[in-house]
């Protein structure tokens, strides 16, 4: 038995008994509950949707790429690789659910709350919310995923999914498929790009999906022997036009500078409301989420955008809470360029030291989740069999060469403070 | 290190000293040997190099360290030149304002502790091609995850996985590639 589900930029998304069951449980329905992009709309106000429509595209379209690989070259990944037919079957239905549960472990606001997460001891860094998504899988759909026959009869447990979300090298040869949903040319950027274009109502995360489909291949790197997900010369310009929209959502709407202040006013006061509870774990009194334990992860599903904005809204969140309400934000009063020079890296340092009697907040682009790097797409230029030449897409697109990671810093001030940082900043000048 | 500096200079210095230093060291210094280096800084000898590596297909990848480069290359730190032999690539070396920006960064580059960690990496990978240096870096990634999820990694089940991540070489050449790296007790 199959279902359909209307969606605004892919039609129809087809899903099967055992992923309506999944979307219909309570921590899936939760994503209805987390904005996609934060409060973005803020400066664009149609970017009200949410964590929930974006992971049914995303399994949508990692199920499309998926397939057009298996038709493109399935001798290489049997003969190369060593897929057989049921590894195949299963890592189909593994690429769908990871895809599908890819952000379950999303906090409130998505991106713009992910400094809040706990520190991992054990591997000395902060928890993403792929770790989150890893742990809600494990603990809370474990009972459900590991009694399905189904599942269980391909070798498909909440493990092994987990594992997949988490990027476990015991996966072996499947990790390839990971790429779909973590890579440079994942299923998650693919619909992310055109979905917030569709709500905010810009043009600029437009490109080519269908070309970028039918041009998706694998092969082999023979510079570092590796297998990887690749595009296929006949696609090279649908994958420039991927790469643009990339560059041109990041800096007219991921980065835009009103946007990027709220991820800090929102952050900020979700650490404030953290101080004030109490609950099993010790990082929730130092403003941070519980960590993705067992013990801890319903305490951290508890959290919500529905549950911060009504502790907003009662005045628990402090001065950033009361600038949520009244989009009295800290305003721009320095930014480097986007490619800064030496210099000016300099004065960003010194502009910094001549505010240093005012409350400011430094934005970094590297900080940004959805930073433009300038990382590359590989494309086959040649073939031969088995044995492929692969090139960066920046080597052969002159227009991917001339565009450069993005590297800008800016400092904000309170409102109040405005006119009183820029006279000071002035003096820089003279 | 400075991930939290408003102007991460050690970085910046960091990926320019590696760039000055193998220059006419690595057969090919280019952006695979350059995460290759940075990742074994950062693994083997702890150094802080402020950079968080994944497994990508084609092994440990730093994006913040891919993203630097363009920066550093732009300053003037280090030059990125492409090159077509028999595969395609960019290669490093040192940029015209290599000096001015590795001074910014002096404090920490020519610590003894980092100073030490660039020359036994040098020393250790630096004469490796790109295609070597996936290998080992691949292999310490899989010893090091293991770790991390609590699963015993014996030397034929690292021998195993790296078998499955990369078909392309021989049981025989990851064990070999294992083996130079014996000293670190991967």
């Amino acid at each position: 038995m199959t279902y359909e589900i209307r969606d605004p930029i892919h039609g129809f998304i087809v899903i099967g008994e055992i992923e309506r069951d999944i979307i219909n449980h309570t921590e899936f329905q939760r994503l209805r509950r987390i904005r996609q992009l934060g409060f973005t709309d803020m400066v664009y106000p149609g970017a009200m949707h949410t964590r929930f429509e974006h992971s049914l595209g995303v399994m949508h379209v990692a199920t499309k790429m998926f397939e057009h690989i298996i038709h493109r070259r399935p001798d290489y990944l049997k003969d190369e690789l060593g897929f057989t037919d049921s590894d195949l079957e299963r890592d189909k239905r593994t690429v769908r659910l990871a895809a599908l549960l890819h952000d379950i472990g999303h906090a409130p606001f998505s991106h713009a709350t992910e400094e809040l997460m706990s520190f991992d001891e054990k591997t000395k860094k902060v928890y993403k919310h792929e770790n989150y998504s890893a742990a809600i899988v494990r603990y809370r759909f474990g009972e459900f995923i590991n009694s399905n026959p189904q599942l269980t009869g391909m070798g498909i447990n909440a493990d092994y999914i987990a594992d997949f979300l988490d990027g476990s090298t015991e996966l072996g040869k499947s990790l390839l498929w990971r790429n779909l949903i973590a890579g440079q040319l994942d299923a998650d950027r693919a619909d992310y790009l055109l979905r917030d274009s569709h709500h905010i109502g810009v043009a600029y995360g437009h490109y080519d999906l269908n070309r970028i489909l039918h041009t998706l291949s694998v092969a082999t790197d023979g510079d570092t022997s590796s297998p990887q997900v690749v595009v296929m010369e006949s696609g090279r310009h649908a994958a420039e036009a991927l790469i643009l929209a990339r560059y041109m959502m990041f800096t007219q709407v991921y980065f835009q500078h009103t946007r990027r202040v709220y991820d800090h006013h929102i952050a900020r006061s979700i650490k404030t409301l953290l101080k004030q509870k109490t609950g099993s774990a010790d990082t929730i009194k130092n403003g941070k989420f519980p960590p993705p334990t067992e013990e801890c992860i319903q305490e951290y599903l508890d959290w919500d955008d529905s549950k911060v904005m009504g502790l907003v809204k009662g005045g628990d969140a402090g001065e950033h809470g009361r600038i949520l309400l009244t989009r009295k934000h800290y305003r721009k009063v320095f930014e480097t360029p986007e490619r800064p020079e030496q210099s000016d890296l300099e004065d960003l340092e010194m502009a910094k030291q001549k505010l240093s009697g005012f409350t400011i907040i430094v934005d970094k682009a590297e900080n940004s989740w959805y930073k433009y790097d300038a990382s590359d797409i590989r494309i086959i230029s040649e073939n031969y069999g088995n044995t492929d030449k692969l090139a960066p897409l920046s080597f052969l697109s002159p227009v991917v060469k001339g565009l450069s990671a993005v590297n800008q810093t800016r400092l904000y001030v309170p409102p109040e403070k405005k006119d009183d940082a820029k006279r000071l900043l002035m003096s820089m000048n003279k | 290190m400075d991930s939290d500096a408003l102007v991460p200079w050690n970085r910046y210095a960091l990926i320019t000293e590696l760039a000055r230093r193998l220059e006419h060291k690595s057969p090919k210094f280019g952006k695979t040997a350059l995460q290759k280096m940075v990742y074994f800084l950062t693994e083997l000898f702890d150094i802080h190099t402020g950079y968080e590596f994944e497994f990508y297909n084609y092994g440990p990848f730093s994006s913040q360290l891919h993203h630097d480069l363009d920066l550093v290359a732009y300053i003037g730190g280090v030059a990125v030149e492409e090159y077509s032999t028999e595969f395609t690539g960019y290669a490093i070396s040192p940029g015209k304002r290599a000096d001015a920006l590795i001074k910014k960064g002096a404090e920490f580059i020519q610590s003894k502790e980092v100073d030490d960690a660039i020359t036994r990496v040098i020393n250790e990978f630096g004469g490796y091609n790109a295609s070597e240096l996936e290998l080992r870096a691949t292999i310490l990634f899989v010893d090091r995850d293991l770790a991390a999820r609590g699963k015993t990694a014996t030397k034929d089940t690292i021998v195993d996985i790296v078998g499955k991540l990369k078909p392309r070489f021989t049981r025989s050449d990851i064990i070999t590639a294992q083996e130079s790296m014996a000293s670190f007790a991967i």
